[in-house]
């Protein structure tokens, strides 16, 4: 079964839904646990009442007593709405194996989905942007959602480049309701422009969950020789040596990312690093495993 | 350095190739997609740098893969000294021995100069040592070791012979032709302008020898020398009845100023007469000693100078004269025939300078005589001999005796006595040829080789009236008539011989005995038939001595000679004594001989003469046979003792393309390296 969690097999397969099946079910079983982890209706909190929560999960009885308004929580509760951001900048189009990082990219989202609306029967949705919102899918329970979640990766293709700024207004727009937001991009700019960026959605009551796709190059690049690279999303042309891809360029790289992970975290953000060819059930696994250990 | 095909040298402009391939046709990177490029820093620069500095570098590799490919084919060259000898090759060291280099210091310097050439060679060539005289002798076989090497040149000494450059050609191009390698000749000399040859042609190498001289000598040195003696080599019956035997001798002067000197006659060690002579600039003067007055037996002679020069060994001639009594000869003639007694004996003795005591008898006389002690009989006009008689003659002849038999017009028909061949016929040229043609014939086909004949000069003008015409059998003609009929015949009978005159030995059957040719005849027949054929009285070093004689009976080819060099030795072993025909006379000096037939003898030996002309080879002459065009300094050569200047063109493509190889390795693996980066590009 593991054999078909490798990210570079699952490449051979077109159906989306099936790859995110087998993802789970793989996952699942793997847990040796009930299918139900981290989705039951136990209490969990009493929180205060911020303008915009569901009046129905207010706990009449207790405002009734203290004249307080409060909201009940429970833990299946918590993450009812998940919304994935997919960004489908041309970035994400790079591979030096055999699945790109929009590949790789879908795999999450779709497994994401599956595990939600089979799993937790929550509403899921999808918002594809590159320097603009591309695709929005209202997240939803109705029947065929996922159906239409699917299609709406498989139409996903990478264009423009990365602006996390531009399209944040309208994700402000399309997260009305409080939920799990997982943004999936590989996230090549600043973290601090990031993170500013994306807190806003925080504030609003959101969990934002980063999933970081790289590709193994893009990590440690090993160029044998000088080479002239073409930035995917600019075209810019630039000549690097392999000491410098091999030294410099790993150095900024590494403290991008543990900058891009302390900023996230300060911030309230989860961020997870997901390179390509690691296999996508131990990914979720790892996201899933710490989710459950936060709530 | 230089070019034996420099035209291939144009192929160099094929360097354009590799240029317009990297610089006008630079290739383009093809570009290499990256999500991002965020975090790089152009380092543009040195990135380029870096590439163009391994292009420059592939760029230098391909023309100069070109241009030692172009060098190559032009077969380039280096002039290496001739004196460093390559490997493969023969370095052939030739000392001169000849008589000439006992002169001054020629020798001593010769060995330096041969040490000085061994010890400039290089150490892998191999090296073989030989002298050269009349002959080229081998002294070492070919060697490195240079104990053998030195050894061998201290043991050359100077000889007696006479020195052949023509001879060293051709002894060298054998070497060569055997060695199947370059041969690298040295040869030491002095250079004696006597030793070349007639035609310069004879001295020249082949192409595989390089020839190096190193002249010992470079002037010529003043030498007086007694260059040659004529004096008698027998002489017969004791002195006061002989004629008195005079000696001339020939003194000369090679490069020597006007002087007079002194002339000694020498007999066994004993100065007997003594003549000042006087000699012009390079001059020849002729001294006579009037009588030689030597024992009986054989005499050591010598006539010497007092050169006072640098070169004594030439200032003596040796000679050897032997003083025997006459031989008897025994003449039997018919009794009406007294003309041919006459003739016969006055040109004995004219002719043979008392060697023969002519004795005549006739045939009834005959019978009471001891036919042993007579050197040869003459039987002249005799054909009716008695039986008893002519038994007796045919005895001493198989015995080894002698017989001259002439017809005269004695015999018609029947058998020749002893002789035993029949008679075909006489002719009777004066009587009974036709009109109009001449009453006699001449001699026409002579054997000239014969002794009795080989000296006597052409017989062309006499007249033969009369002649027997007898079958020669197997008797060896050596004389006929024009006619054809035989004239004189040559027969071995036994262990002696006869010979037939078919003509008469008086004036009426012929007229030979009217000319000066008769009396040659007569002396030669003599000395052929009585065996006192004496060699002449001094030799020159390397001719040959007849060690058996034509006389000499069969059997007695099995007999040994004896031989006593001048130093004492026997040069012959006893294989070679008792099968030599000849000895070669190597060393100037007495030589004692027994000969296989009993009789002794002494030969005087004396160097060439022309060794004796201490002239060198002028520069000019020996560039020449060198093969170079310009002179070389010798004696600079010979001061310093190192290898000559010469120099000689080595080829050195094969080290051209050994670096192309490395170069077109070295292109192949970086090229390699820049298409493997291409790949990985695309």
């Amino acid at each position: 079964m593991q054999r078909f969690l490798d990210p570079d097999v699952l490449t051979s397969t077109s159906d989306l839904q099936l790859i995110a099946r087998t993802i789970v079910d793989g996952f699942v079983a793997g847990l040796h646990r009930s299918p139900d982890f981290g989705f039951s209706q136990e209490f969990a909190e009493y929180r205060a009442y911020s303008p915009g929560d569901d009046l129905r999960h207010v706990d009449w009885n207790v405002f009734a007593r203290t004249e307080r308004t409060y909201l009940k929580r429970y833990r299946g509760e918590t993450n009812t709405l998940l919304t994935v951001l997919l960004d489908a900048s041309q970035s994400m189009e790079y591979a030096s194996h055999a699945i790109s990082k929009m590949d790789y990219a879908r795999y999450i989202a779709a497994s994401l989905f599956y595990l939600a609306i089979h799993g937790q029967r929550d509403a899921a949705g999808l918002i594809v942007f590159d320097d603009e919102v591309r695709n929005y899918i209202r997240p939803s329970t109705r029947q065929g959602q996922l159906a239409r979640l699917m299609s709406g990766l498989e139409q996903a293709e990478p264009r423009a480049r990365t602006d996390f700024s531009k399209p944040m207004h309208h994700f402000q727009e399309f997260l009305k309701r409080r939920g799990l937001v997982v943004i999936v991009s590989d996230f090549f700019e600043s973290p601090e422009q990031l993170v500013r960026t994306i807190e806003p959605l925080r504030f609003h009551g959101n969990e934002v969950v980063l999933f970081q796709v790289l590709d193994p190059q893009e990590i440690a690049p090993t160029f044998r020789d000088a080479a002239v690279l073409v930035d995917l999303e600019t075209r810019q042309q630039m000549e690097v040596t392999p000491d410098y891809a091999r030294q410099e360029y790993r150095a900024k790289m590494d403290a991008h990312i543990a900058d891009l992970r302390a900023r996230t975290r300060g911030a309230g953000l989860d961020y997870f690093l997901l390179p390509t060819d690691r296999p996508l059930d131990a990914a979720l696994r790892e996201y899933l495993t710490i989710r459950h250990k936060k709530n | 350095m230089g070019l034996f095909a420099p035209w291939f040298l144009a192929a160099a402009a094929a360097v354009g190739i590799p240029i317009y391939l990297h610089l006008l046709r630079r290739r383009t990177t093809t570009p290499r997609p990256f999500s991002s490029l965020m975090f790089f820093e152009p380092r543009t620069q040195s990135s380029i740098r870096h590439r163009r500095l391994r292009y420059l570098l592939l760029l230098s590799l391909r023309m100069a893969l070109l241009v030692l490919l172009a060098l190559a084919f032009a077969n380039p060259f280096i002039r290496r000294p001739a004196a460093r000898t390559p490997s493969g090759s023969l370095l052939l060291l030739v000392i001169d021995d000849s008589f000439s280099m006992r002169a001054g210091t020629r020798m001593s310097d010769a060995k330096r100069e041969a040490m000085a050439v061994l010890s400039s060679r290089r150490s892998s060539a191999p090296v073989q040592i030989m002298a050269l005289d009349a002959q080229l002798h081998q002294l070492t076989p070919r060697t490195r070791d240079s104990a053998t090497l030195r050894a061998a040149i201290d043991s050359v000494q100077a000889g007696d012979s006479r020195s052949s450059f023509a001879e060293l050609a051709r002894a060298v191009r054998l070497v060569s032709d055997e060695a199947h390698a370059s041969v690298e000749l040295h040869f030491v000399s002095d250079m004696q302008r006597s030793s070349m040859s007639a035609t310069f042609a004879e001295m020249a190498f082949p192409a595989t020898v390089t020839l190096v001289l190193h002249p010992v000598a470079t002037a010529a040195t003043p030498n007086w020398t007694v260059e040659s003696v004529t004096a008698p080599g027998q002489l017969w019956g004791p002195a006061k009845d002989a004629r008195p035997a005079h000696v001339q001798a020939v003194v000369a002067g090679y490069a020597t100023p006007a002087a007079a000197r002194t002339a000694s006659l020498i007999v066994n060690g004993k100065t007997i007469a003594s003549k000042e002579v006087r000699l012009a600039p390079d001059g020849r003067a002729t001294v006579e000693f009037p009588s030689l007055d030597v024992p009986y037996g054989v005499s050591r002679c010598e006539v010497r100078i007092d050169s006072a020069d640098a070169f004594p060994n030439d200032d003596g001639y040796l000679f050897a004269v032997r003083r025997s009594d006459p031989q008897n000869v025994l003449f039997v003639h018919a009794v009406s025939d007294a003309r041919s007694l006459r003739y016969f004996g006055d040109a004995l003795r004219s002719a043979a300078e008392s060697a023969y005591v002519l004795q005549s008898a006739s045939v009834e006389q005959m019978p009471a005589l001891s036919f042993s002690k007579y050197g040869f009989i003459v039987l002249s006009n005799l054909f009716g001999l008695p039986a008893s008689l002519e038994a007796g003659l045919l005895a001493n002849v198989k015995s080894g005796g002698s017989v001259l038999i002439a017809l005269g017009t004695s015999a018609s028909r029947g058998r020749v006595p002893i002789f035993d061949q029949t008679i075909r016929g006489v002719h009777d040229y004066a009587r009974g040829s036709p009109r109009g043609r001449e009453p006699f014939v001449s001699v026409g086909d002579t054997d000239r080789s014969h002794a009795s004949v080989g000296r006597t000069g052409s017989l062309s003008g006499v007249k033969f009236f009369y002649a027997v015409d007898v079958d020669p059998g197997d008797a060896h003609v050596v004389a006929r008539l024009t006619d054809g009929t035989p004239l004189l015949l040559d027969k071995k009978v036994g262990e002696g011989r006869v010979m037939l005159l078919t003509s008469g030995l008086e004036n009426l059957t012929n007229d030979f005995p009217l000319h000066p040719a008769f009396v040659a005849f007569v002396e030669q027949t003599a000395r052929y038939l009585s065996g006192a054929e004496r060699p002449a009285s001094a030799r020159i070093v390397d001719s040959s001595f007849d060690l058996r004689t034509a006389r000499e009976p069969e059997g007695a080819q099995r007999l040994g000679v004896e031989v006593v060099d001048p130093d004492g030795h026997r040069p012959l072993s006893l294989t070679e004594a008792a099968t030599a025909q000849a000895l070669r006379l190597t060393r100037a000096g007495f030589y004692q001989i027994r000969l296989a037939n009993g009789r002794e003898d002494i030969v005087g030996v004396n160097p060439d003469r022309r060794e004796s002309n201490l002239d060198v080879l002028p520069q000019d002459v020996q560039a020449l046979w060198r093969g170079s065009p310009t002179p070389v300094e010798s004696t600079a050569v010979l001061a310093a003792g190192n290898a000559p200047p010469e120099s000689e063109p080595v080829s050195v493509w094969w080290y051209i393309m050994l670096i192309a190889l490395v170069a077109a390795l070295s292109e192949s693996w970086l090229a390699s390296r820049y298409l493997g980066t291409r790949r990985e590009d695309t």
